[in-house]
């Protein structure tokens, strides 16, 4: 096993790791702030298992990631946020 | 004990805990239960008593992941259990749902909740499916850790509220106090939670593989979107092709009922008012209720299957071009059903722009109340045969109909997202609940709530409307040498020739425009109204026919065509307008909503007249 830190965006359907760090999107503006928390508060903190299961119709934008024993579907720009240690086979 | 007045609790959980379920075996309110994250923002409060006979009132506050509000429906929920909600008590007791499959979302509420120091005790619900899961939970030690009392429950089970209808004699009235939100950091909070569930979580069981099988179909980009087509098109199709037998059972009674008092009484005004303003008038809406309740079947049975969220999800980056988002998804489809529930649904959405969108489109949903009217035109004009084989051709119409609803709320869309300029992006954030069959005493509560409201309907404003009508359609008597029908020369048909010249150029003569007052009320009044209209306007004492024949015998094509453009369009339902103004706090967007709204119907009636007037010429 080997791991690289991506955010959330890049990964393709099927990929899972651990979620490393949430940081800043500046498209939220001063709602940046709320965005990240919501995101906490829903379970999206360092270290926490993920796994993207799918993308929305035409294009890649929203993303559908399985958290725990929850599913979320996330935008891009919210999905930015969040960077995932990614687990790769080695 | 009696004397004491009742405990109030408030039921507080995420969404999707099964908290309304619990809500309904408390109450035994009949509301409804859905899986959508979302659906409950209306006030929701019923009262029930325990064993002991004590007396409990009970508010059902909207589903909320944190008492950091993020939507309208969420300011609620914080705001009730804070005590700073206008004109509510604050609760005595707050019962905390959670989903037991998803303790980890739960208990972080429960924490957030426990800072305020009030009395609650915790709700392991859904206990069933965690323990089918394998799920294992050592109670005890969780009421140890948390310092409160916790109880398990299945929602959907008859005696599933048992263990917390034993816990709540042990809880008493609290004073009412004016609480501050307290600041408590997000990691901190988790990193109690997990400490908790690695005391308390003895086996963590397994998601089931079959939720994912489904998902890799239902969310699949370009399967999933095949899908969410078939799923639209087959309700559609099956508002008409279920619902046939059934209508043509409840015109058949209608008609022979009609005809029997016809025979029994000598001809007077009471057999007038019976005949043409009961039978003609009220019968003609009460056919349309198979259809009504079969469009709610679906709905409902979606909503509650989890299926939703997954559409919206699926449509997000087509709504966003107009300015909306999946979000958006959920109140519009229910506004299919009726505006007036969509509209309030939009509370869920947290960017308020995108709220007024979707208000401002949500009437051009085709509702059930507009089914009466299209039902009519289109069992007149369009013939019933199949088409390829498989489909009606009168349900194609129909979903064609539909489709010119949402066509038309794209393109609004569209123009209010470019005159409101830029905006700031709002987060999608979306949960994708688990999920599970439609339950079908769920599903059955909400048709019965559906067919009192619209029973309601029928009895006292649609039965009160015709008999005004009726009256005003009868005098005064016509003239001795009259050569017109008696309504000709009534009230009612001065107001309708005066009002002939404004609808003369789409198409609509003067009977029309006579429906079109009553019609303002609701939609499906306009159908009893022609109905009345039609009756009072035929010749002798023959028995009438059914409404669909006058009207398929006297109206051409175009101006049937006009018609149904006018009524895809037209805001006649006050009950829509009066909740736009509620929502938004504004008559000014109300009116405005109106406004567009009858500027679009007279449009569209005028340029489908005269073109169908030319194709038809």
């Amino acid at each position: 096993m080997n791991s690289s830190l991506q955010s959330l965006d890049q990964l393709q359907r099927g990929q899972h790791g651990h979620i490393g760090a949430l940081v800043g999107n500046a498209s939220f503006g001063p709602m940046d702030g709320l965005v990240t928390l919501r995101l906490q508060e829903l379970g999206f903190l360092p270290g926490a298992k993920l796994e993207v299961i799918g993308h929305g119709f035409l294009g890649r934008d929203p993303v559908a990631v399985r958290l725990g024993s929850t599913k979320f579907a996330l935008r891009l720009a919210e999905a930015r946020k969040v960077m995932v240690q990614v687990a790769t086979l080695a | 004990m009696s004397t004491n007045p009742a405990l109030t609790l408030a039921l507080i959980g995420n969404p999707n805990c099964g908290k309304t379920a619990l809500f309904n075996l408390l109450t035994g309110a009949r509301q409804k239960v859905a899986n959508y994250a979302g659906v409950t923002v209306e006030r929701r409060s019923g009262e029930f008593a325990d064993t002991g006979g004590r007396r409990y009132q009970l508010l059902d506050l909207p589903g909320t992941y944190s008492l950091h509000a993020s939507s309208a429906d969420e300011v609620i929920a914080r705001d009730a259990v804070l005590g700073g909600l206008k004109g509510e008590r604050q609760p005595d007791l707050m019962v905390v749902v959670l989903d037991a499959t998803n303790l980890h979302l739960g208990l972080r509420l429960v924490l957030e909740l426990k800072a305020i120091h009030r009395p609650l005790i915790v709700v392991l619900n859904q206990i069933d499916v965690a323990r089918q899961r394998g799920i294992e939970i050592n109670q005890v030690r969780l009421a140890d850790l948390l310092g409160c009392q916790v109880v398990t429950t299945v929602a959907i089970a008859r005696a599933g509220a048992a263990a917390l209808l034993q816990a709540l004699p042990g809880f008493s009235a609290t004073p009412q106090t004016r609480l501050a939100l307290a600041k408590q950091s997000v990691e901190d909070l988790y990193r109690q939670v997990d400490q908790i569930l690695l005391q308390v979580l003895t086996n963590p069981g397994r998601y089931p593989h079959w939720q994912d099988q489904i998902d890799r179909v239902v969310m699949h980009p370009l399967l999933g979107v095949l899908l969410l087509m078939a799923v639209m098109f087959s309700m559609f199709q099956a508002v008409f092709a279920w619902a046939a037998p059934l209508m043509d059972g409840i015109t058949a009674t209608i008609t022979y009922l009609g005809g029997m008092v016809a025979a029994a009484m000598p001809p007077s005004a009471l057999r007038s008012l019976l005949v043409d303003g009961f039978f003609a008038g009220v019968g003609s809406v009460i056919v349309f209720l198979p259809q009504i309740l079969i469009l709610f079947a679906f709905i409902l049975a979606l909503e509650d299957s989890g299926y939703l969220p997954r559409a919206a999800f699926l449509l997000d980056r087509l709504m966003r071009g107009l300015g909306l988002s999946g979000r958006a998804f959920i109140p519009l489809l229910s506004s299919f059903a009726c505006a007036v529930p969509g509209i309030m649904a939009t509370r869920t959405i947290p960017d308020p722009r995108e709220r007024l969108i979707t208000i401002m489109v949500a009437p051009l949903m085709t509702c059930s109340a507009r089914l009466p009217v299209y039902a009519l035109m289109i069992g007149a004009f369009i013939p019933r045969q199949a088409v390829l084989g498989v489909f009606n051709l009168q349900g194609l119409t129909l979903f064609a109909l539909y489709l010119a609803g949402i066509f038309s709320s794209v393109a609004v869309a569209f123009v209010l997202k470019r005159a409101g300029g830029r905006s700031q992006s709002y987060p999608l954030l979306l949960e994708l609940p688990s999920y599970h069959w439609p339950r079908l005493r769920g599903v059955l509560i909400g048709l019965w709530q559906r067919m009192q409201i619209f029973l309601r309907r029928i009895g006292t404003i649609i039965l009160a409307l015709m008999i005004v009508l009726w009256f005003l359609s009868s005098y005064p008597a016509p003239p001795p040498l009259a050569t017109e029908p008696a309504i000709y020369y009534s009230l009612a048909g001065m107001l309708g020739r005066a009002m002939e010249p404004v609808f003369a150029p789409i198409g609509f003569n003067w009977q029309i425009c006579i429906a079109l007052v009553p019609g303002m009320a609701a939609r499906e009044v306009a159908v009893s109204a022609l109905g009345t209209v039609y009756a009072l306007s035929a010749d002798g004492d023959a028995l009438k026919a059914a409404l669909g024949s006058i009207i398929q015998a006297q109206w051409g094509l175009p101006t049937a065509f006009a018609f149904i453009a006018w009524y895809v369009y037209a805001p006649q339902c006050l009950s829509t307008l009066v909740t736009v103004k509620r929502e938004t706090q504004s008559w000014l967007k109300a009116s405005g909503l109106a406004l567009y709204l009858f500027g679009l119907a007279y449009l569209a009636a005028l340029v489908t007249f005269r073109i169908a007037s030319w194709i038809t010429s």
